[in-house]
This record gives C-alpha cells, sequence and structure tokens, in this order.
C-alpha cells in the first residue's frame, strides 16, 4: 500500500517510476517464476516417474477440458492424496499456462492502482477477459 | 508412441537451431515432431504450449533489460490473441493434409525471408499520427552497443493492430510464435527500432501461445507426457543456443539452415499432397 501512496501523490508523471521496483521488474518476474515453478514441477514428476517405473514412457491422455477444470482435476486429486507422478507434469504444465496470464492480470492493476492509466486498464482488462473466458468457461 | 528420449533430443535440437537461427523453435519442432510419426495436431497443439516456455522465458530477461515497450505489447496483444483464438479453431477443423501444406508453405516461406539482410532501421523523423500518440506508443531504451539511450516513437498503430491479427492467426493455426512476422509488422508498419521490436514480439507471444493453447487444452490435443519432454528439451535448447552464439552470421551455416528448412517444407509439402 506504500507504493501506491508514494506513486499517486506524486504530481509529475516522468519522474514517479521507482526504478527498483516498477512495471518492468514485476513483470520480469512473474515471468522467470512462472517458468522455474513450472520446470521444477515437471522434472520432479519426470524423475520420481523415472524411478518409479524404471523408464519414462509416459503415455498419458487428458481429456479435453478447460484450464479450470485441469486445475480443479489436479487439486482433487492432490486432496485425495492420490499424489502421483503424473500429478507433479500436470501441475507443471498449469503453471506454465497460467505464467502469461498472471502476468497480464498483475497489469490491469498496475495500470490501475499505480499508473492510473484508464486506457490501458482498459487493453490489459479486454485481453485478461478474453483469456479468463477461454481458459475459464470454454 | 513415440519414445520419451527421442521427444526430448529432438525438442532440445529444434530449440538450439531456433536460438542460433533466430527463426524460434517452433518452426524447427513441429516438422521434425510429425517425422517422429507424432499426429500434426497433436504437434501443433505440443509446440504451442512449448512456445510460452521459450517465449516467457527469454521475455523476463529482456524485460527487465528495459528494453521491451510493455505499452506497444499491452496494446497489440488485444489484436494476436483474438487471431491465435481464431486460427486454432480453424485448426481444429481443418483436415490433415490442408494442415501439411500450409506448414510447408510458411516453410519454404521463411527458408527465403530469414536471409534478407535487414535494413538499418534508420532514425526516422517521427512525425507521429494522432491515434498512436494518443495510445502513448513511445519510449527509450538504453544500447549498449552504441552506449547512448535511444528515444523513439512508434507510428501507425491503426494499421500495426490489424496486422497483427494476421500474424496471431498464424501463430495459433501453426502452433508457432510467428516471431519473424511480428518484427517484420513492428519495422515496416509502426517503425520501432530492431531491438525494441524483437523483444516486444517476444513479450507478445507468451499471450498469444496462451490463447491458442487453451483452445488445443480445450479440444484435448495436449499429451502432458509428450508436452513435458518438449518443454524441458526447447528450453534447454534455446538456453544453450543463446549462450553460445547469440546471432549466427557465418554465411556457411545459415546455408545450412536454409537447406534444412527448404527440406523440411517440401516434405511436408508432398505429404500433404499425398505423395509421400
Amino acid at each position: 500500500m506504500s507504493e501506491d501512496n508514494r506513486t499517486s501523490q506524486n504530481q509529475s508523471p516522468q519522474s514517479q517510476v521507482p526504478h527498483q521496483f516498477d512495471m518492468e521488474a514485476l513483470i520480469g518476474s512473474i515471468l522467470l517464476a512462472g517458468v522455474l515453478l513450472s520446470v521444477v514441477l515437471i522434472v520432479v514428476g519426470l524423475i520420481w516417474y523415472g524411478i518409479k517405473t524404471g523408464n519414462l514412457a509416459l503415455n498419458f491422455m487428458i481429456k479435453g477440458m478447460n484450464l479450470y477444470h485441469f486445475l480443479v482435476d489436479d487439486i482433487d486429486q492432490f486432496r485425495s492424496g492420490n499424489i502421483t507422478p503424473g500429478l507433479f507434469i500436470d501441475l507443471g504444465i498449469a503453471a506454465l499456462l497460467l505464467t502469461p496470464f498472471v502476468r497480464v492480470l498483475v497489469s490491469v492493476f498496475y495500470f490501475m492502482i499505480a499508473e492510473r492509466n484508464w486506457k490501458f486498464v482498459f487493453f490489459t482488462g479486454f485481453v485478461c477477459s478474453v483469456l479468463i473466458y477461454s481458459l475459464f468457461f470454454r | 508412441m513415440v519414445a520419451f528420449q527421442w521427444l526430448f533430443l529432438i525438442s532440445i535440437a529444434a530449440g538450439l537451431v531456433g536460438a542460433m537461427s533466430g527463426m524460434g523453435g517452433g518452426v524447427v519442432l513441429i516438422p521434425a515432431l510429425t517425422l517422429l510419426g507424432v499426429d500434426i495436431k497433436h504437434a501443433i497443439a505440443i509446440s504451442m504450449v512449448a512456445v510460452i516456455a521459450t517465449s516467457s522465458g527469454s521475455a523476463s530477461a529482456y524485460v527487465r533489460d528495459r528494453i521491451t515497450n510493455l505499452k506497444v505489447g499491452m496494446f497489440l496483444e488485444m489484436f494476436t490473441i483474438i487471431g491465435a483464438l481464431v486460427g486454432a479453431t480453424i485448426t481444429l477443423i481443418s483436415g490433415h493434409q490442408f494442415l501439411y501444406i500450409v506448414f510447408g508453405v510458411v516453410l519454404l516461406g521463411s527458408s527465403t525471408t530469414m536471409f534478407f539482410e535487414r535494413r538499418r532501421s534508420g532514425a526516422k523523423p517521427a512525425h507521429q499520427d494522432k491515434f498512436t500518440r494518443w495510445l502513448q506508443l513511445e519510449g527509450s531504451y538504453y544500447d549498449q552497443a552504441e552506449n547512448r539511450t535511444i528515444s523513439y516513437r512508434a507510428v501507425r498503430a491503426y494499421l500495426g493492430g490489424p496486422l497483427m491479427f494476421g500474424a496471431g492467426f498464424i501463430a495459433g493455426l501453426l502452433g508457432i510464435g510467428a516471431g519473424a512476422l511480428k518484427v517484420l509488422i513492428f519495422d515496416l508498419a509502426m517503425g520501432l527500432p530492431s531491438k525494441v521490436a524483437t523483444t516486444t514480439s517476444n513479450l507478445i507471444i507468451g499471450v498469444t501461445a496462451l490463447a491458442g493453447s487453451s483452445v488445443y487444452l480445450a479440444a484435448g490435443l495436449i499429451d502432458p507426457g509428450q508436452a513435458s519432454a518438449v518443454i524441458l528439451g526447447i528450453l534447454i535448447g534455446a538456453f544453450s543456443g543463446t549462450r553460445v552464439l547469440v546471432r549466427l552470421t557465418n554465411v556457411a551455416i545459415r546455408h545450412f539452415f536454409r537447406i534444412i528448412l527448404i527440406l523440411l517444407g517440401l516434405e511436408m509439402v508432398l505429404r500433404g499432397a499425398g505423395v509421400l
């Protein structure tokens, strides 16, 4: 919240950008964290599968579903204690798919709170709405 | 069933070739996967997910270097995601032969265009049109090679938007990043400096690929087992490729890549036409 107060009180639009923590740093970190998380989950799943079965001939299809159902299935499986290597791989792919989505979602709020730039709140909001429709309601 | 290790190795190779030639991985990955016996629609779907990984990985570095123009990217994403949704939907209803032929033609096309020497983006005296100014599409970045800050203004956003719909359409249809096409639009239609064009195109590719992936996911075309091998392989290939050689200038090696593209393109066209 202190971030937010400082930028909104500052009247000069040019000099307000705090270089330690601005949109570039935020987005760069989200993208990096998402890809790393995804890779770690996938590698853990693959190594575990390899140890368990002695090979890596993974072959499991998912039936057609949107990301919401994909996540709900994974979370249900996790909560029921049925934790398998395949679950880690699924979660790794889900993390990868969520990475650009979270980046867009955070951008909407950044433009809204830190920059109060309504044009770009609208643009990023549009992208976000289309993605939410396609990922969660299709 | 294609063995894990083959998927993994071919994806490393595709990532390497993609990074070294600057074409991106998908254009090589998909023909290679189909040669291994993966169904073309599955290959397109898996590649689309892998594109999210490579683009997000490299975009994270470019964005923090402050070369990427976030506003330009976020304005144009509106067009590319719609294009990708339409393109991916068309792939779902298309026949396999049609996809082979379109892909083959795109490969043959990129084999000719990737070797045109990029003209130097001369500093255009930017007379910004009203619409682009209203969108605040301008910026500056620090150029390490030239050791100075370069300011620029984008132009013709009204042209860039619709053209980006087309680039998104190709990306979604074929499961590729279509980065070269996006860079071309930034360069020719919107007058962005080439570094800003490549890095901003990279940022847009991730979201565009996500839109395409959402269609393929809902259609059940993404096999997590195969996708995991391809994602890891292409990331390893792409990052070792960018570390070892930033960009190839050696003419002999570029000719070699060109021949690979032509052979893969011909193979796909012939397969689509039912000759192979």
